[in-house]
């Protein structure tokens, strides 16, 4: 029972995450591969503040928003004056900076030894230590995550957003600030990705540098791209997929250390199965790779 | 209304357009001709501020343009299409409109979320948005993707979506270019109906006929330079005009 309990939790969390990215990959058009380093920041913002101040989590989550939120504000600032491939690359460079810092900053995060013993969070005096009260937990900040993306997108601002990433100058063209609404996108995909780091951390009370990988980004990535870009229902139907079908390894009685390793092949396959005859997903609207890039729009302009 | 002066602008040593100058006064309709390659979509780029000139300065109400992005330029009043056609193709008809227009409280990400005030300017826009379909013939195909639309409605509704944006100044690029006889005179009947509303149009087109029968003033470019500029009868029998159309 625990251990679908754990499943399902995971999968709660990766919800969350995934759903932030596809703010910026799915709505906006902007291939991240930056966001296990949001996660991350959240997860060690979180961990440090309770064991070093013994500070509650509804202290330590927000903390975890706005400093995942501020540096994601001086990332995106350089980095998205630049297009398609060329933005991509610049934040897989913050992705391996956040994580040589994890691993390098011994003193500070632990470095390979991580950070045990972060102690379980506390509603009114009562500590939050059983599966089941942690699966609510989970699904509660999961279930506000999506409440706010979804009338977040729906709105006039959602809008623009989709705008954004079908064409660029056509949005600009109609005197919007494609820039600062890009800027704003990433700012609040990193904040909310920052928040399942926090519950992680709290989840698992053991973190290391290991869990914030550009492999992680890219698993990331990979539950927005099958669940569907542009669709937050998606990110779940996708996070629940690729969590729950790796399990299924275990049942048909493959070692575990073979089963890790043909984990990685199986996403690996999957992507490549999705983008060769389901680009948009099981449940998106846009299709990577197929809809023309910023880049050659702007060329063809010139 | 618009004033251009002296604009020059390199591409690796080719002169692709070569201190142009230019005025536009209000309330006319003016059409910048000229075979392929002579720089009309440059300049056109460089007064809407998609590429920088390397000399020279544009002014529109008597304030200098110079610097500002393309963003700022269409807010400020100069809208615009484009030769390649550019819209939401996967959003309505309608959804496109209400992109383009200005002051939305619901576009900044912290007032969107106050849903009241967001939905008023929402509701109030798209009775607006329906007034503007309604005046470009495509209100029966509002709920339509835009990409489903035809070609010529296309071209309708990028000319609908500037009007959404308020803009005093229209830049067309080939408003009528691919699109048959009766949408041409259709976008055309529209184009003098703006016109007396005192919205100023400027636009690049090949179709000769068209540009002849709408224009108030001609401007001709070739490779770079402006050549001629003038009333559209006499800009026609020019030797340079003529020469340049035939070569």
């Amino acid at each position: 029972m625990d251990y679908l309990l754990h499943i399902l939790i995971m999968v709660a969390i990766y919800s969350i995450v995934s759903m932030s990215l596809n703010v910026l990959a799915g709505y906006t058009g902007l291939l991240s591969v930056s966001h296990a380093a949001f996660y991350g920041i959240g997860a060690y913002t979180t961990a440090l503040l309770a064991l070093n101040a013994g500070l509650p989590f509804w202290i330590n989550i927000p903390a975890g928003i706005m400093l995942s939120g501020v540096i994601a504000f001086l990332i995106a600032w350089p980095s998205l004056r630049t297009y398609d491939d060329y933005f991509v690359i610049t934040t897989f460079a913050f992705q391996i900076i956040v994580f040589s810092m994890l691993n390098n900053w011994v003193s500070f995060t632990g470095g390979p030894l991580g950070l045990p013993g972060i102690p379980q969070p506390e509603i009114f005096g009562i500590k939050i230590s059983s599966h089941i009260s942690f699966l609510i937990f989970v699904v509660t900040f999961a279930a506000l995550t999506y409440l706010f993306l979804n009338r977040l997108m729906d709105s006039p601002f959602g809008r623009i957003l989709k705008a954004i990433r079908e064409d660029e100058i056509f949005t600009t063209s109609l005197g919007k600030d494609v820039m600062r609404f890009k800027l704003t996108a990433f700012v609040i995909g990193a904040s909310i990705a920052s928040i399942s780091g926090s519950l992680y951390a709290y989840y698992i009370s053991f973190i290391d540098q290991t869990s914030f990988t550009i492999m992680e980004s890219i698993f990331i990535l990979s539950i927005v791209i099958i669940g569907g870009a542009g669709n937050l229902k998606g990110s779940i139907v996708g996070s629940a997929l690729l969590i729950f079908i790796p399990e299924i390894l275990r049942f048909v009685g493959m070692p575990n250390s073979i089963a890790a390793n043909m984990r990685q092949i199986f996403y690996g396959l999957l992507l490549v199965l999705f983008m060769m005859f389901r680009p948009q997903g099981i449940m998106g609207e846009f299709a990577f790779g197929k809809e023309g890039g910023v880049k050659e729009e702007v060329k063809k302009d010139a | 209304m618009l004033e251009v002066s002296g604009i020059t602008k390199h591409f690796n040593g080719v002169h692709a357009v070569d201190n142009a100058s230019l005025n536009i006064p209000q309330a006319t309709i003016t059409s910048l001709i000229g075979p392929n390659g002579a720089g009309k979509t440059t300049l056109f780029n460089i007064i809407c501020g998609y590429l920088e000139a390397d000399k020279g300065a544009v002014q529109f109400n008597g304030k200098n343009l110079n610097g500002r992005a393309p963003h700022e330029r269409a807010s400020a009043g100069i809208g615009r299409t484009f030769q390649n056609m550019r819209l939401i193709k996967r959003l309505t008809a309608l959804e496109n409109l209400m992109l383009a227009f200005m002051n939305h409280k619901g576009d900044s990400f912290i007032k969107t979320m106050a849903y009241s005030i967001s939905r008023k300017h929402e509701v109030r826009n798209r009775e607006k948005a329906y007034e503007l379909l309604d005046f470009v013939g495509l209100k029966d195909k509002s709920y339509e993707p835009a990409g489903s639309l035809s070609y010529g409605q296309q071209k309708l509704l990028s000319l609908a979506c500037c009007l959404a944006l308020d803009a005093k100044l229209l830049m067309l690029d080939e408003p009528v270019a691919g699109v048959n006889q009766e949408t041409i005179s259709k976008i055309l009947s529209l184009l003098r109906k703006l016109k007396d509303t005192s919205v100023t149009v400027f636009l690049i087109e090949h179709n000769l006929d068209a540009v002849m029968e709408i224009s108030d003033r001609l401007i001709v470019m070739d490779e770079g330079r402006i050549i001629a500029d003038g009333l559209p009868s006499e800009v026609r029998e020019k030797p340079e005009v003529i020469e340049a159309y035939i070569s």
